[in-house]
């Protein structure tokens, strides 16, 4: 028997990285704002794991709730409905203590800059550095190179005052970065900055994401920077609507342009395929496919391998074995006849599987369709 | 090991802008003014009330324990002051006596007098130095003359209105005392308080002679209502106090300077409406000043509660917020109290000078009102952090 799960695979659950710690795990996530009667819900059963190192990107239309999970993620509201994990740690009902703790582990880049007039651009970076008790000595060595890192160094000792939107929200970044935290969280960080400059910043994200095991979060409507996503969120009303592995999505669509009938098809629609497959396990012996059953799914096969069993009424024989890559399950779908193989897996295996209807919409949508069908069928007799 | 290169955000938000804080400190100063001028009025109607024990040369006061303050006449015994007198330690003990209910005072016009207002009168020895006064020394030829007294200069001059700056017109008045002819042959300096609107100095012969029912029987000499005990040198106050009180039986109370000085202060401020009243203006002086120095820090809050907001996402403790907040109120406090006394002073000098009241800024008053202006600014200060510490982070930006 193989088992079913809910776990979409674009998801990338079953992808490289899956063995790494998850920073932050939301699960069944509700907030709520204002009381009584105004009391309106903000965000709805969200759920979405962030392992180290992932750099995750969130989007969506404004009053989508991104700000709010964010802040939520950051210990900035209290969590309501729900639980939440941060490192580790559950924030759902967690003590003062215990906040205050993780928000130094948490590096925070707002939508405003939110510097204190009175501190140079150096005092406010140096703000986060003692904060955690990073040795002045260190801190003022890390405070310049980051600040000269964002094209500031000329800059240091200037106050809010006299330093431009762009070079006020740098220095908002430097302050966020500078105490090496395990999780950063930025709420539009670019959005003040110019091409260069927001470049800049995504590249020192990547490098300590690489370098450092830093996940970060990033709510953002830039789409010059949507290239350094490992992941891309989106909101609608308050939902996670698709939570899309980006590095998993394109596997997978290079896997099903491999299958004749999809060869055609654009990458938009293929991504839209590859978001409606759902994850399959099975351990070595187990039955995928049963000779006989009707068909229900297409397979393909993210990792491990199979056995194909054909019975031809006196004896079961192996007649292929198919690897990563490679689909089964298809021919059923199309001439609605029951399954004409046994499928075993061999070892342990991953599958990611399309249901029967959407398979048959991917078809329809597709022009050239019966012709592929045929062609297909006709090649394979 | 961090702490010594912490950055002075308290120091730095304060100073930053000029134009505010100038603001603030006026606030503070008010504040200040406030309740030194209500704590400045307290002291110098309290000083009033003791000006004539302080007036006394003496180390050591006996009266009688029923005398709850300066006006009641309440006497004792002229033994009393005989019996001090061969104490051990003690140089000099005299009489002072009083009179004020039967002591009125009127002013004569051809014949006529005004129906007359009472004054204090003070019969003292003549052969002592019991005011510390040289003015009352050096007028002790014009006391021996009969029908003769001093007349003190503070005297409230819409009841008694002679002309006390010319000794001459002054002796010449036709005025009347409790009932006999007076020559008021100078003047001297007391004061007046809530319950004397003048005082009269006169030997006790004189004093004897207007005042000879004092004593329903017998002499009126033989009952004293202060006795002022001079010490010899070498003999320590609280020594001869102890023999005296031993020696002299239990119908006087023996009190040095101090105590009568402070017995006398409580009275006015415990037993008397007047205490609450000072209180209350303290209170309002406090109160005034809280509100002032919450507006200031308060705002001084409210325009930074996003960076505050980022401090407090960045994992920066209640704790840290309090103590910045205090530091904060306290600077101001000490900042706004340097202009703030500065301009009470100005107000004291002023006022002691147009009224003749003892505004003194004492030592006991300024630690007063500075212990005030810090509990005031910090109290302000924690009611205005309050938000800051209760809030998400989320819900300040």
């Amino acid at each position: 028997m193989d088992s079913q799960t809910t776990i979409p695979a674009t998801s990338g659950a079953f992808a490289e990285g899956m063995h790494l710690p998850k920073t932050v795990q939301v699960a069944n996530v509700n907030h709520y704002f204002g009381e009584g009667e105004l009391r309106k819900q903000a965000l709805f059963s969200n759920n979405l794991d962030v392992r180290r190192g992932e750099i995750v990107i969130m989007t969506g239309p404004s009053g989508s709730g991104k700000t709010t999970l964010l802040t939520l993620i950051g210990t900035l509201r209290t969590v309501q409905e729900g639980s939440l994990k941060v490192l580790g740690n559950e924030l759902q009902g967690a003590d003062r203590d215990l906040i205050v703790r993780l928000r130094r582990e948490l590096g925070f880049i707002f939508q405003a800059h939110n510097l204190f007039e009175s501190l140079t651009a150096y005092q406010n970076v140096n703000m986060a550095a003692e904060l955690v008790g990073l040795d002045p000595q260190i801190a003022e060595g890390r405070i310049k190179s980051l600040l000269t890192r964002l094209g500031l160094g000329d800059r240091v000792h200037y106050k809010p005052k006299s330093l431009s939107g762009g070079q006020k929200q740098r220095v908002a970044i430097a302050r966020g970065l500078v105490h090496k935290p395990k999780l950063i969280l930025a709420d539009e960080p670019t959005a003040a900055l110019d091409e260069k400059s927001g470049r800049e910043v995504v590249t020192l994200f990547q490098e300590l994401a690489r370098d450092e095991g830093c996940t970060i979060i990033m709510v953002t409507h830039d789409n010059r920077i949507l290239d350094v996503a490992d992941r891309i969120v989106n909101m609608v009303d308050g939902n996670i609507k698709s939570d899309v592995a980006v590095q998993e999505t394109s596997v997978i669509c290079e896997f099903l342009k491999g299958f004749p009938l999809f060869a055609d098809l654009t990458p938009n629609t293929l991504s839209e395929v590859a978001d409606k497959m759902m994850v399959h396990e099975a351990d070595a012996g187990d039955v995928v496919i049963r000779q006989g059953d009707p068909g229900e799914l297409f397979y393909l096969i993210r990792g491990g391998s199979v056995d194909v069993l054909i019975d031809d009424g006196t004896e079961e024989k192996t007649v292929a074995q198919l690897n990563q890559g490679q689909y089964f399950g298809e021919t059923a779908l199309i001439t609605d006849e029951p399954r004409n193989a046994t499928i075993v897996a061999r070892e342990k295996s991953i599958f990611y599987a399309l249901g029967k209807a959407d398979f048959r919409v991917v078809l329809e949508t597709s022009a050239t369709f019966e012709e592929e069908l045929r062609q297909a069928l006709f090649g394979r007799q | 090991m961090t702490r010594k290169r912490r950055t002075p955000l308290a120091w730095k938000n304060l100073t930053h802008d000029w134009r505010r804080l100038a603001i603030a400190l006026v606030g503070i100063a008010f504040a200040v003014l406030l309740m030194f001028s209500q704590v400045g009025f307290q002291n110098a109607l309290f000083d009033s009330q003791v000006k004539m024990i302080d007036d006394l040369k003496g180390d050591i006061f006996i009266v009688s324990p029923a005398k709850f303050t300066l006006a009641a006449e309440k006497r004792f015994a002229l033994a009393r002051i005989h019996q001090a007198r061969s104490c051990p330690g003690v140089q000099a003990a005299y009489p002072i006596y009083c009179e004020l209910t039967t002591s009125v005072l009127r002013k004569m016009t051809d014949g006529k007098g005004n129906r007359g207002y009472p004054i204090r009168s003070i019969g003292i020895p003549l052969e002592a130095k019991v005011f510390s006064s040289k003015e009352i020394q050096g007028q002790t030829n014009l006391l021996r003359m009969p029908n003769s007294a001093l007349i003190d200069r503070k005297s409230k001059r819409r009841k008694f209105a002679f002309p006390l700056d010319d000794d001459a017109a002054l002796a010449a008045e036709s005025v009347e005392l409790a009932g006999m002819k007076l020559m008021l042959a100078g003047t001297f300096d007391l004061g007046t308080d809530f319950a004397h609107d003048g005082n009269l100095v006169m030997s006790d012969e004189n004093f004897a002679k207007y005042y000879p029912h004092r004593k329903r029987f017998g002499d009126p000499l033989s009952i004293v209502d202060i006795g002022v005990v001079q010490l010899q040198t070498g003999y320590s106050t609280e020594d001869v106090l102890k023999v005296l009180e031993k020696t002299l039986s239990k119908d006087v109370l023996v009190l040095t300077r101090e105590e009568y000085r402070e017995k006398e202060i409580h009275f006015w401020d415990k037993s008397t409406p007047i205490g609450t009243i000072f209180l209350a203006g303290k209170i309002i002086g406090f109160v005034v000043g809280m509100v002032i120095c919450y507006q200031v820090i308060y705002s001084d809050i409210a325009d930074h509660l996003p960076e505050f907001a980022t401090l407090k996402a960045m994992g920066y403790s209640t704790r840290y917020f309090v103590g910045l907040i205090v530091v904060e109120a306290l600077l101001l406090a000490l900042i706004g109290f340097l202009p703030g006394s500065i301009a009470s002073y100005g107000l004291y000098t002023w006022l002691a000078e147009r009224t003749g009241l003892l505004m003194q800024m004492s030592v006991p008053s300024v630690s007063f009102v500075l212990a005030a202006t810090m509990l005031m600014c910090i109290g302000s200060g924690m009611l205005a952090v309050r938000k800051l510490v209760a809030a998400d982070p989320a819900s300040l930006f």
